[in-house]
């Protein structure tokens, strides 16, 4: 082979790659255009079943969703200093303040959206909206194991053995660590209890990875009991795999999902007709049906009965944690985490 | 006898061959500019970035560096990282060495087999091959099922999530990286040289090592720094196959800019590893120039 | 040659051989494992699969319900067929300048060029995202072929010139001596010589790009994303059983075109002489 004619071949694949592009929808724009973030899994599901296509039919709008965790969001959102990667947020509680105090926000007027008053008060502030809410309990498989009771049953045989753990970078891992460690005597901003009796049972414990990792790891039966959010128990249920949540005896946790409109943005408008559609009642009734299980937040859906929370009414049943006091230890907590768990 | 041509242009050689060698220097002209663009300028700006003490970015100072080498903790991760890394050009040497020399014995047609089998590994996205090994490492995996149906272990090993099956899964992924240029060397090595050594009554052994090794040693070395590099710098294989209880730096960075947000401490997490695994590298490099420089004396 | 095989011999065979034996297993399981799962019947990757369908490749073929897929791998191909080739270019022209260069300053800048091999994908994706936006770029596909070129073309420096460093000088010193220019000397003696060294970091580069995902996180939106950006999303919370598909796909299409190159211009052979 000679160099030149290796040259011409990748000069031939490059330019069938760039055909190839050209004929694929970008830079095809519609009326509007909009990127919103959203959670992978059934959260990107469920909006790419459901808004999407609502949103081009009703506003022909093309939505764009780009699937990321809500810590992921603010860390390129602030590496990217006034020209925000994407228009729209989808933000749980700790990242939403640290997104506020960061000043990645634009401010929120919630006049401009026509279902306002279709959700309960407090639910739209000078940053956002609130589109949803999350419960965060242990998973477990019914097959292998009986049903844990509450979080201190995660320490003790035959749980402790099959646990996957997963540290403070996630919300749903802050707020499980956060509830072992007040079974232990700790408290909302004390989680050396949880540490010390994770460290206790540590060489017992069946897997300690990225919560990225914990769907796969549990499905291969790496560990048979974790904790995490009901959608992620839904997703995997509906394909197959052997899973149960139960609510803990000390209460699950819960809190709201919000979302907020990127400072700098060019896309202001469409980006408010997109959440006056996300909470109307048309989507929000379609995303509680099975597979995806969400809470709504709109006041005229009518309820499914399998619902983990009928309404956001129930809130005050479940344990809600103030994340702003939260977030100020959680680097601390996630270098312990290292330190302590490191072999 | 090379050795002295090669040094010749530049101290006996006329000024015609004194210009060619400033002509040839400037071919990396464009590829210097380049990474001035594309490369020093992110990268100052990065060494900018861990100059300052808080998450802010906004009191310069030397407080992230002190931080981070303030902590002994730090410098096991440094460690454990360079270790990861030369645990896994050791295996791969091991097992991809003698694959190479097996190539070489090999009839045409199987060679090409065989260089179609060294590739696979790249082939396969690195977010699939982390679900590969949790099928094969697993405790319901490959490796525990035949042992335990063979009688040999009664409970299941544990290899996910331990040094030992991220070092495996680690070899597989970095193969093509050490027997790429292995080959590539190895097949130009005159086959007469090993008759030869045969004739003179030289074990295979001994034409192995007196023989093959230091004259494949170019190509060695250039597999052993690419596996190391890339090893050091898997993230995705660290925390999946590994575990977030083995921690390597690049855990620690990702965790400080992404999780955190502390770009000051990310930066000097960052700038730690580069420099440390610099370090490594420019030694092997070195190695591999000495002994290039052997090769045809 | 008719010599006695003594137990040195014999054991070098065994030793060698059972070696090689095990690099070939631990390098093909998890593709086997892989392309086994791609395809099941079930509806969630998971091995050993159950049944036997296409019904994942179907499903990735189909136009709207993959339809991110296919915009993905779009981009993958363009940004990876690019980079590797402004790669090729200039890492050929570098590696010619410097690798016969016994200048101390062409050892350090050889080192230089080889180091974003070693610095961590997530710390540059970071840095070159903080830097393009300080300069006012938002994420496209050129600036992500921008950082792909850096993370991958130091794979195409370092082979062309391990390569050129087995190239005998004598032949390079016979050519200028018998009146060749540098220009004659390199077209028709050096660079037919280093092609293979060539062909290999290109291949590796571009299969490096298909696969890069710490530059890309940083440096791709929505509208950017590649295609193990969009696959790590797949995998994270839904296990879909596409994403072992999709490298079903790419195997069997990298497959084809090494096929193809072997056909045309004899890759293997290259490598061989």
């Amino acid at each position: 082979m000679t160099m030149q004619s290796f040259n011409r071949r990748s000069l031939l694949a490059g330019a069938s790659a760039l055909g190839g592009a050209s004929l694929m929808p970008r830079g095809a724009f519609a009326k509007g255009s909009l990127v919103a973030t959203t959670y992978p899994g059934s959260w990107e599901e469920a909006y790419r079943a459901i808004v999407v296509p609502a949103l081009k039919k009703k506003e022909d709008i093309d939505l764009e969703l780009a699937p990321l965790f809500a810590m992921d969001q603010i860390g390129k959102a602030k590496a990217s200093r006034g020209a925000p990667p994407f228009d729209v947020f989808i933000l749980d509680p700790g990242p939403r303040i640290v997104g506020i105090e960061g000043g990645i926000f634009e401010k929120f007027d919630g006049k401009k959206l026509s279902n306002a008053a279709k959700l309960p008060a407090g639910f739209i502030d000078d940053s956002g909206i609130c589109v949803g809410a999350q419960v965060v309990g242990i998973a477990y498989n019914p097959k292998k194991l009986p049903a844990p009771k509450g979080w201190k049953d995660l320490l003790v045989e035959p749980y402790v053995s099959r646990l996957g753990l997963t540290g403070f970078q996630t919300t749903f891992g802050t707020a499980s660590l956060i509830e072992l460690s007040k079974q232990f005597g700790g408290s909302l901003t004390n989680v050396d209890p949880a540490f010390v009796e994770l460290k206790k049972v540590l060489p017992k414990i069946a897997a300690v990875g990225l919560p990225a990792a914990m769907p796969g790891l549990f499905q291969q039966g790496q560990c048979d009991v974790m904790y995490t959010n009901t959608q992620t128990v839904a997703t995997l249920k509906g394909k197959g795999i052997d899973i149960e949540f139960v609510k803990p005896e000390s209460g699950a946790v819960a809190f709201y999902t919000t979302m907020h409109i990127a400072k700098g943005t060019t896309e202001t408008a469409n980006a408010y007709k997109y959440l006056d559609l996300v909470v109307s009642k048309e989507m929000q009734e379609a995303m509680t049906k099975s597979p995806y299980n969400f809470i709504p937040v709109n006041k005229d859906v009518v309820l499914p009965p399998d619902l983990p929370m009928k309404s956001l009414d129930e809130m005050s049943k479940y344990v809600v944690q103030d994340w702003a006091q939260i977030n100020p230890l959680r680097a601390a907590w996630i270098e312990k985490f290292n330190k302590e768990m490191a072999k | 006898m090379s050795i002295t041509l090669a040094a010749a242009p530049e101290t006996g050689g006329g000024s015609l061959r004194r210009l060619l060698r400033a002509e040839e220097w400037q071919l990396a002209l464009p590829l210097g500019l380049a990474f001035v663009a594309l490369f020093v300028a992110p990268l100052l700006l990065l060494v900018g970035t861990s100059l300052f003490d808080d998450d802010k970015i906004t009191q310069p100072g030397f407080g992230s560096w002190a931080k981070f080498f303030g902590d002994p903790f730090n410098y096991k991760v440094v460690a454990d990282t360079l270790l990861l890394g030369v645990k896994t050009v050791c295996t791969t040497v091991l097992i991809g060495y003698p694959l190479a020399l097996v190539y070489l014995d090999l009839p045409t047609r199987l060679q090409k087999v065989l260089i179609f089998i060294i590739v696979l590994p790249l082939l396969l996205s690195v977010v699939v091959r982390t679900f590969a090994w949790i099928v094969v490492l697993g405790r319901e995996g490959m490796i525990n099922q035949l042992l335990q149906s063979l009688g040999v272990i009664s409970e299941p090993l544990r290899l996910l999530q331990t040094e030992l099956g991220l070092v495996i899964s680690l070899t597989q992924i970095e193969m093509p990286l050490m027997l790429l240029p292995l080959i590539s060397v190895m097949s130009r090595l005159d086959p007469n040289l090993r008759d030869a050594s045969a004739a003179l009554g030289a074990s295979r052994w001994r034409t192995l090592f007196t023989v093959i090794v230091p004259l494949s040693m170019p190509g060695l070395v250039a597999g052993c720094l690419l596996v190391f590099a890339s090893s050091t710098t898997a993230f995705i294989s660290q925390t999946v196959i590994g575990g977030v209880r083995l921690i390597y730096l690049p855990l620690l960075i990702w965790q400080q800019s992404l999780v955190v947000y502390n770009w000051p401490l990310a930066a000097v997490a960052s700038l730690s590893l580069v420099v440390s695994v610099l370090s490594v590298i420019a030694a092997l490099s070195w190695l591999g120039r000495r002994s290039s420089g052997h090769l045809h004396g | 040659m008719a010599r006695r095989r003594s137990l040195g011999d014999i054991s070098y065979g065994l030793v060698i051989g059972g070696l090689a034996a095990l690099a070939v297993l631990i390098i093909v399981t998890p593709v086997i494992v892989v392309l086994m799962t791609s395809f099941t019947e079930g509806r969630s990757l998971r091995f050993p699969p159950t049944g036997f369908s296409f019904r994942w490749y179907e499903q990735l073929f189909d136009a709207t319900q993959s339809r991110q897929i296919h915009k993905a791998a779009g981009n993958s191909l363009e940004v990876a067929c690019f980079s590797t080739l402004f790669g090729v270019v200039l890492a050929t022209l570098a590696s010619l300048g410097l690798a016969r260069n016994r200048r101390k300053m062409a050892r350090i800048a050889d080192n230089f060029f080889m180091s974003p091999l070693v610095l961590p994908g997530i710390t540059f994706g970071l840095a070159a995202l903080v830097y393009f936006s300080t300069l006012g770029f938002r994420p496209s596909l050129d600036l992500m072929i921008a950082g792909h070129l850096v993370v991958t073309m130091p794979f195409i420096l370092r082979t062309t010139t391990a390569s050129l460093s087995q190239l005998d000088p004598a032949l390079l010193d016979s050519s200028h001596s018998l009146g060749a220019s540098w220009f004659y000397t390199l077209r028709r003696v050096t660079l037919p010589l280093i092609a293979p060294g060539i062909a290999a970091g290109a291949f590796l580069a571009f299969m490096a790009s298909i696969d890069n995902v710490p530059v890309s996180l940083f440096l791709s939106n929505a509208r950017t994303d590649t295609l193990p950006i969009r696959m790590w999303g797949m995998m994270e919370s839904t296990l879909d059983v596409r994403v072992a598909a999709v490298s079903g796909v790419l195997i069997t299409a990298a497959f084809l075109l090494m096929l193809i190159m072997e056909w045309t211009v004899g890759l293997t052979r290259r490598m061989r002489d």
